[in-house]
């Protein structure tokens, strides 16, 4: 017997590999969602891992680095923020 | 309009309401929900006991990068207060992280109520009532604490 397949239809899905119900630590809003400047989660409002191993929304953790009062520290344990590799 | 800050200060308030610290409330004011009232009550066991001491939280469209402004509305008496009811409180000045919220900050503030910090006191008279005369101190507290009835 022969089949030939005439449609096929790919659907994916797809998530951070953080624990269900994780939120960002600065927003609050889940990680599954975007930063509050966003509108789409996805590639555009990626996560970020500090060496630390804390998780932010990558825009929420720069917009607080760049204060003065961040002194370049981690938001939850106050190390020197050094972006995981 | 919504903004990062104005959509976290919502979060902050569902989570006040949803899981409220024991001996704290706090709300936005209806038309404006960058200004907040807040009521610490004072802990049982401690000179602060009975007392409801009221505060007004300030926020600028940088929260949470930045703290807000927290003073108390009720007359304190208090190392780390000053006459004018604000306060000298590490994470509300060099120590702020963008990890607080409004619920964080209410309960540091309560928590220092029945353990100063007399290394940056505000107002040396009860600094040194602390140290020097607990009795009196403690009896000026009293007296505070009635006055937030009013």
């Amino acid at each position: 017997m022969k089949i030939s397949i005439e449609l096929w239809r790919d659907v994916a899905g797809w998530r951070w590999d953080v624990p269900d119900d994780e939120v960002c630590g600065i927003c609050r809003v889940p990680f599954d969602g975007c930063c509050p400047s966003c509108k789409m989660p996805g590639d555009d409002c990626p996560l970020i891992w500090g060496e630390c191993s804390h998780a932010f929304h990558m825009h929420c953790l720069i917009k607080w680095l760049e204060t003065d009062s961040s002194q370049q520290q981690c938001p939850m344990d106050r190390r020197p923020w050094v972006t995981a590799k | 309009m919504s903004t990062p800050c104005r959509r976290r200060l919502m979060r902050d308030f569902k989570r006040l309401q949803s899981d409220p610290p024991e001996g704290i409330s706090g709300a936005p004011c209806p038309d404006n929900i960058m200004m907040w009232n807040a009521v610490i009550f004072g802990p049982a066991g401690t000179p602060f006991e009975d007392g409801t001491f009221k505060l007004t939280l300030a926020f600028e469209e940088s929260y949470p990068n930045k703290p807000p402004g927290v003073r108390f509305i009720s007359r304190m008496f208090h190392p780390n207060v000053y006459t004018n009811g604000e306060l000298c409180l590490d994470i509300l000045q060099n120590r702020w992280s963008p990890t607080y919220d409004v619920a964080a900050i209410l309960m540091s503030i309560q928590s220092l109520l029945h353990d100063p910090n007399s290394s940056s006191p505000a107002n040396a008279e009860a600094a040194n009532l602390y140290r020097e005369n607990r009795k009196e101190y403690v009896r000026r507290i009293r007296e505070t604490v009635e006055q937030s009835w009013e």
